[in-house]
């Protein structure tokens, strides 16, 4: 093997001197005395490469420096991966559900106000308090939806909007009820105003807010399953200098083994291994709290909200007696979008599809497009019994849950139904999403030991050799 | 000790720049100026454009003048045999003018003196009451919903006047009313004449709405589907008066105690039943029921509704060509 002279060893009293910064870099601006001292540090350095102790001491310092900054990284991702999933499951996930709480307490609301104004005599009991219980439900949601720090302005909008207007629509419901009781038609004006200022202002609103949080959601999903690209480079850049240090040193020593050297190789290799394993489960876990999870819940909410509308619309086309056709049209299209023409379509059949695995959300779900089914017959008996000017008893079979056959029983069943799915829904996304965190557990502190054995490994293993030159 | 003095001066400084650095920022912004917009009716208008009165107005001479009636038989073929073989009499309705067209919350029924009116043809044409089937429409509905088709009579404080009767026929008038002003009862307002720059507020598509418009003292109008709209704009302080028939609006001052009704009547309403155009058998039809009920029913629905807000009244007399 040709020993070149460059890489004859010096004694080290030989090495030439590290140049003295010279009184030119004095007194000059801070800044220049920087460069300067940069400029002289690469000298040195460039010094030192030409002998072999020199270019040993200075590849023992950058693979100490990179292993210890590689294990720090290493570190620091993972845990950063840890903390996006518990941030998946104690703040996104809930606010999203919150939102999605407001929307439907808030809907729910209107349709039950205007189900009251249907109603004849005194206000049913059951019909107020369950409106009553919706405006307390929108506005402790709104406060849970509302306690998020990283809401963006368009979030701060969509809940000043609600939180500016629902007490006045409460206010405007209660005004409608007091003239109602009086027998006086202002009454059904107030309750028109208030219905007005919920669909146009108050629920558009909700539904935004609804979406950003769902989206923020989805993002957060796929940081947390992202590729640690900048972690997986310098990991396999350390193993490369790692592996090519040993060949260097077996070219330069004949000595096939550095113990300090393999000890940090196999660390590093520990670490890789461990690390793409329970990356992969976490990454595969979140992908699960997205399929059965979240995406499974954003479709039945979803459905939920085009069955809300639809519900109010049923009951604004009875309360404009009449003249409600665009209502009858908003019915048609919102009915369709949550479940087909028949019951059998729409987002319901999606998330029935997408259930399949999932005997219980299943079977809930066969429920629920069972209770649409009965809903989409019960209004056709509405619109036919009110187009043949049965209007009391088109009104009796929208409103009245104590019957069999009204929309009213099989919608209130399928907000039960749907409620179910979605509490399943969201139990999936969390058993997944807190997985996927458990499989990270331990692998910030693992590389953090790693990391150090690592760096320890290779200042040995270089000091082994560097001691020969003395 | 000077150079004490230096530190201190410098520390000084030091400490100044520190303050004023920090003083330099502002507490986060809590949007201090929220206010809530008081909500307004669904499709209320503030000045809205009101389409001028197509030609002349008198070119059809005396709007009020109807078919005579031909007495209460209905041959085969005619629009009366129809409706008596559909088993139905559909009605263009008011549900949200108090003492005409009304839901009565309590029954969850239509009620009121139009209501009547519509109830005593029914009864006449398919001989029960609740053979009418009434349709809640809006005023700027009218007569859209008779042209097309969708409804067979309109009985909703309709004015009659020549405009309207290009497109449909009118019964003989049942009612005559008069347009005047509702105003708060604290206020000084005495007619439309003091509410120059003032919004006053009338239903799309009604008389009263161009009335207001074509008033020489420039009251602003504002337009509402319903007349109940126009009360609650009043009650939330966004309207300063209300200007129609003193019928629609002694039904309004009976709902608010705070209100009153002034002024002399500036013009004159007189009601009659919208009928689609082709069908003057129905015209007629409609004059014969109308001049059987003048007698009882009328003054009974009249006593009932509006005696005790209007006073005693007796039934107008129909003229006829």
């Amino acid at each position: 093997m040709p020993i070149s002279t460059a890489a004859q060893p010096h004694p080290p009293g030989q090495l030439p001197p590290p140049g003295h910064p010279q009184g030119d870099s004095r007194g000059k601006s801070g800044l220049r005395g920087v460069v300067g001292l940069a400029g002289e540090a690469m000298r040195t350095v460039l010094r030192s490469w030409t002998t072999t102790p020199g270019r040993l001491a200075l590849i023992a310092t950058g693979l100490v420096l990179l292993t210890l900054i590689t294990g720090l990284t290493a570190a620091v991702m993972t845990q950063q991966k840890t903390d996006a999933v518990s941030e998946l499951t104690d703040r996104r996930e809930p606010l999203a559900a919150a939102a999605q709480q407001v929307y439907r307490a808030l809907s729910d609301a209107d349709a039950t106000a205007s189900s009251s104004f249907l109603s004849t005599g005194e206000e049913p009991p059951a019909l107020r308090a369950r409106f009553e219980n919706d405006i307390a439900q929108a506005g402790v949601f709104l406060a849970r939806a509302a306690s998020d720090p990283d809401a963006g302005p368009e979030v701060s909008r969509q809940i000043d909007i609600i939180g500016k207007y629902v007490p006045v629509y409460a206010e405007l419901v209660g005004t409608a009820r007091a003239n109602n009781r009086q027998g006086f038609p202002a009454g059904a004006a107030y309750l028109r105003e208030a219905s007005e200022l919920m669909q146009s202002t108050i629920l558009p609103a909700a539904e935004a807010l609804y979406e950003a949080d769902t989206k923020a959601l989805a993002e957060r999903q796929a940081e947390a399953r992202s590729v640690p690209w900048l972690t997986a480079v310098l990991v396999i850049g350390l193993l490369a200098a790692l592996i090519a240090t040993q060949l260097y040193l077996k070219r330069r020593t004949n000595r096939v083994f550095n113990i300090g050297l393999v000890v940090a190789t196999g660390a590093i290799v520990v670490g890789l291994l461990w690390s793409s394993a329970a990356l992969i489960t976490q990454s595969v876990l979140i992908g699960s709290s997205e399929s059965q999870g979240s995406e499974q819940v954003d479709r039945l909410v979803r459905a939920r909200i085009a069955g809300l509308k639809a519900r109010v619309d049923e009951t604004l086309l009875l309360v404009s007696r009449g003249e409600g056709e665009q209502y009858a049209k908003e019915f048609a299209k919102e009915a369709q979008e949550m479940a087909g023409k028949d019951g059998n379509g729409g987002l319901l059949a999606e998330a029935r599809a997408a259930a399949d695995e999932q005997d219980e959300l299943a079977e809930t779900l066969d429920k629920a497009q069972a209770s649409a089914t009965a809903w989409l017959k019960a209004h056709d008996k509405v619109r036919k019994l009110d187009g043949e000017g049965e209007y009391l008893e088109a009104a009796s079979v929208a409103i009245d849950d104590t019957r069999e056959d009204s929309s009213a029983r099989a919608f209130n069943q399928l907000d039960v139904d749907l409620r179910t799915a979605i509490l399943h829904g969201r139990q999936s996304f969390f058993d997944n999403a807190s997985d996927a965190g458990a499989a990270l557990t331990l692998l910030p502190w693992g590389w953090v030991a790693l990391g150090l054995i690592a760096a320890g490994g290779v200042a040995v293993g270089m000091y082994e050799r560097l001691r020969e030159y003395r | 000790m000077r150079k004490l003095t230096a530190a201190k001066v410098a520390a000084l400084l030091v400490a100044s720049a520190v303050l004023t650095g920090c003083a330099a920022g502002e507490p986060r912004d809590l949007s201090p100026m929220v206010t809530a917009e008081p909500p307004m009716p669904a499709n209320a208008t503030i000045n809205p454009k009101i389409e001028a009165p197509g030609g002349g107005e008198d070119d059809c001479g005396d709007p009020t003048v109807s078919l005579k009636p031909q007495g209460t038989a209905i041959p085969p073929g005619s629009t009366m045999d129809k409706i008596r073989k559909r088993k139905k009499l559909v009605v263009g309705v008011d549900q949200n003018t108090f003492l005409f067209g009304f839901r009565n919350p309590t029954t969850g029924q239509l009620e009121g003196f139009d209501i009547d009116i519509a109830k005593a043809i029914a009864v006449k044409l398919l001989g029960h009451p609740s053979a009418a089937q009434f349709r809640a429409i809006t005023s700027q509905q009218r007569i859209d919903a008779l042209k097309n088709g969708k409804v067979d009579i309109v009985v909703r404080t309709m004015t009659i006047n020549c405009e309207r009767r290009k497109d449909i026929e009118f019964s003989s008038v049942y009612y005559v009313a008069g347009q005047r002003v509702l105003v708060k009862k604290t206020s000084d307002y005495d007619s439309l004449k003091d509410l120059g720059g003032k919004r006053v507020c009338a239903t799309s598509g009604s008389t009263s709405l161009r009335n207001i418009a074509q008033s020489p003292a420039k009251p602003i109008p504002v337009a509402v589907d319903n007349w109940s709209d126009c009360l609650v704009m009043m009650q939330q302080g966004q309207v300063e008066a209300i200007s129609t028939d003193d019928t629609i609006l002694a039904g309004m001052a009976q709902q608010d105690p705070t209100l009153k009704v002034v002024g002399e009547r500036f013009t004159e309403e007189p009601y009659g039943i919208g009928i689609p155009k082709e069908n003057k058998d129905m015209v007629r039809y409609v004059n014969a029921v109308l001049d059987e009920i003048r007698g009882g029913e009328w003054q009974k629905s009249y006593n009932k509704w509006l005696k005790p807000v209007l006073g005693s009244d007796s039934p107008p007399k129909p003229k006829y060509r």
